[in-house]
């Protein structure tokens, strides 16, 4: 067998309760898009901070999906919540408020979280109403997250936790982000080991949130600053010592999901519609980003089965998100190649091409950037 | 939903692997425009592969389309080039399914296919000059017919893809031959399962090179190490591997579809353009990547790695070209509107 065969799970198709319950976000989405009170926007999953609509989701059923009842969730499937999502971002509804929450951490305190822990988390989760962000990169420490030099002391009681951390998306919103720090001294013969994660709430003393403001203006990033801050025992995350195999165990989810993909396809149907009028020619091009974007969704949908059946997914997920943020971005390129100051296109398509053009560089970035990626790539079919 | 009927036999794909493979090394290929060596095509008759999925009444091995993508991609990976996929998916599916009978018993008779025009003409038909028979399908003011016609009354002018392959035009009299009725549908079918067999191809393609360059790398040294440690090398094979795995995925879904649903499935079309466009752009890169990582070795004809890339580059302009499978997107997104164009792709 070929070594593509190897990489990518075999081609899942959409079954028909799925499609049912794709029908179901759809009625919503397009019930509250004639509302018309809400953005619909480019990469909203990152900067359309909503939480009237997160809990609105809930409400439904569609936050903490696969969190089990008894945790306050709906103890429904990975696929299911993967259509869900695809639902949600193919037309850019806001759902950055819960996202980090929905995605990773209630995962993460199912897999790693204790008893108490997910007692006390994941039914406010579930219920849109508990908001997270992400501990991870510092400003030393970015595709090489095992130099984190945030450390973590031993105290009576618990851990005090200094440093900084950055690119914190929300912060200035969320309820509490998980911490990767060391909390023993580097060994450089094993860098990935001594390092833990830690649960902080933000509003705790000695956390500092400071703006990062993203070149259009914008802010959605922050600085973290810790300065002593105290963590108990019972907000230890997971097991002391194991932070980096628990950060890197659930990297198939986080990178093969429709996010990766559909950041920019609200811009991609504002396109269809300037087409659709008129306004723009219909040229080859678009047919092939649209292609690109199909096939795309027919390979998360395959990585998506594999998670499902508990396979891993690591660098099929790092090939779907190498190719599907480049496509993000190419669907902003192309958009801006189209318009000028001659151009008669809707303004939306304007506003929407604006933001993906900005939005872009930090496609191929977040959540491990394409460089890092293809090494995954080359990793895993033997070449290091 | 139980999807093992999508994985072929492994007793079959090793028979397919060793029939393939030991032709292949007794018989190198050549230059110029092939020609189609009958002994080892009575060969593949004899183990029941020259009609793998025809039924079985009617003198086929009755496997499905599972077997023969199998076949149609172990003669890909050892470079063997045959008539297998126009002859067993194509001609004698269209023959069977609209029920008109071979021109005569011979079991190991070749077929090819061809939708020609008002005047009987029909531009690169795949290995006419080589076939036996021609099933031509055409439209007449009432609908489609078709016939199948022996290969001595058609006007034959040679042509040949890159691969040497024959692509041959045909002029048949219609007026001298009598046509079934065939339905619309089944010739859109037809449509769709030749684009489908060259994705199949090239995607096989594709992978091959992968294979050969992922077996190059480790052992091929320079700057006193292997080129897979150097990192540029290990990106340019990353981004094959990743193009040929949207190739794989495209194309795997729409099979997967028609398999499923049927090949009148509702949004196959779609799909079968989608993996068209996909597969044929993936080619762009993996052949670029992939010559550029064997260096100047990689273009002789000596080495096999053109066996792959020359092949990939031939197949994705077949049956439509790669611009033509990106308009039908582009019309099916227009066609699709603003409001219905996720539910184009997700559906």
């Amino acid at each position: 067998m070929s070594g593509t065969a190897n990489i990518m799970p075999p081609a899942s198709l959409i079954t028909d309760a799925e499609m049912e319950l794709r029908a179901e976000v759809r009625a919503f989405l397009a019930e509250q898009r004639a509302g018309g009170r809400r953005v619909w926007a480019v990469d909203s999953w990152l900067s359309s901070w909503d939480e009237d609509f997160s809990r609105e989701l809930a409400a439904r059923g569609w936050v903490g999906m696969t969190v089990p009842v008894e945790y306050g969730g709906r103890g429904r499937t990975f696929k299911e919540r993967f259509a869900v999502v695809e639902e949600l971002l193919a037309v850019g509804a806001p759902v950055a408020a819960h996202w980090i929450a929905d995605r990773q951490i209630a995962p993460s305190l199912l897999k790693f979280g204790t008893e108490e822990q997910k007692r006390a988390y994941l039914p406010r989760i579930a219920a849109g109403e508990s908001y997270w962000g992400i501990g991870m990169s510092e400003p030393n420490s970015g595709s090489d997250l095992a130099s984190v030099r945030t450390r973590a002391d031993r105290v009576d009681g618990g851990w005090t936790i200094t440093g900084s951390k950055v690119w914190t998306s929300g912060a200035h919103r969320a309820h509490a982000f998980i911490v990767l720090a060391r909390s023993a001294p580097l060994d450089t013969d094993a860098r990935h080991a001594g390092l833990s994660q830690f649960i902080v709430e933000l509003a705790q003393d000695g956390v500092e949130v400071r703006p990062i403001v993203s070149m259009n203006g914008d802010q959605h990033f922050n600085e973290v600053f810790l300065d002593g801050v105290f963590v108990p025992d019972s907000r230890v995350f997971g097991e002391i010592g194991r932070g980096w195999q628990q950060v890197t165990s659930e990297l198939g989810f986080e990178r093969s999901g429709p996010e990766r993909v559909l950041s920019t396809f609200p811009l991609l149907t504002e396109i269809v519609q300037n087409v659709a009028e008129g306004r723009l020619d219909l040229d080859a091009d678009l047919g092939r980003l649209v292609a690109r974007v199909t096939g795309l969704h027919q390979m998360s949908m395959a990585v998506s089965g594999a998670l499902q059946r508990g396979e891993s997914a690591d660098v099929s997920a790092a090939v779907v998100k190498v190719m599907g943020t480049t496509t993000e971005g190419d669907v902003a390129d192309y958009a801006d190649l189209l318009l000028g100051d001659g151009s008669d296109v809707t303004s939306e398509l304007t506003r929407l091409t604006t933001r993906a053009v900005d939005q872009r560089p930090g496609f191929t970035l977040r959540g491990g950037t394409s460089e890092v990626l293809r090494g995954v790539i080359a990793r895993g079919m033997g070449l290091r | 939903m139980n999807e093992d009927f999508l994985t072929p036999d492994a007793d079959l794909l090793e028979m397919l692997d060793g029939v393939f493979s030991s032709y292949r090394e007794a018989h190198a290929p050549l230059a110029g425009r092939l020609t189609l060596d009958r002994e080892f095509w009575a060969e593949l008759d004899e183990l029941g592969l020259v009609r793998l999925t025809g039924a079985e009444d009617k003198g086929g091995s009755g496997a499905s389309w599972v077997e023969g993508r199998a076949l149609v991609e172990a003669a890909v990976r050892h470079g063997v080039r045959v008539p297998a996929a126009e002859n067993d998916l194509l001609a004698g599916w269209v023959r069977d399914a609209i029920g008109i009978d071979g021109v005569d018993a011979v079991s190991n008779a070749v077929s090819t296919v061809a939708i020609v025009d008002g005047n009987g003409v029909a531009k690169n038909v795949p290995w006419a000059g080589e076939a036996d028979t021609i099933v031509v399908v055409w439209l007449v003011d009432e609908g489609y017919l078709a016939a199948e016609v022996p290969a001595a009354r058609v006007r034959l002018t040679p042509g040949e893809n890159m691969l040497g392959e024959p692509r041959d035009t045909i002029a048949v009299e219609l007026d001298s031959i009598i046509g079934s009725p065939v339905a619309a549908e089944t010739v859109a079918e037809l449509r769709r399962r030749s684009a489908l067999v060259r994705a199949v191809q090239v995607s096989a393609a594709l992978e091959c090179s992968l294979d050969l360059a992922l077996e190059y790398v480790p052992v091929r040294v320079q700057f006193g190490r292997p080129i897979a440690k150097l990192q540029a090398v290990q990106n340019l094979l990353a981004d094959i591997a990743t193009e040929t795995s949207l190739a794989r995925s495209s194309t795997d879904s729409a099979f997967t579809k028609a398999l499923v649903e049927g090949w009148s499935a509702e949004g196959l079309d779609f799909l079968v353009a989608v993996a068209r466009s996909c597969a044929g752009h993936a080619a762009s890169v993996v052949v670029r990547n992939a010559h550029q990582v064997f260096g100047a070795v990689g273009t002789t004809r000596e080495h096999r790695l053109h066996e792959y890339t020359r092949a990939a580059l031939a197949w994705r302009g077949e049956y439509g070209a790669v611009r033509s499978w990106d308009l039908q997107v582009s019309a099916a997104a227009r066609n699709a509107g603003p409001g219905g164009l996720w539910a184009l792709i997700a559906r």
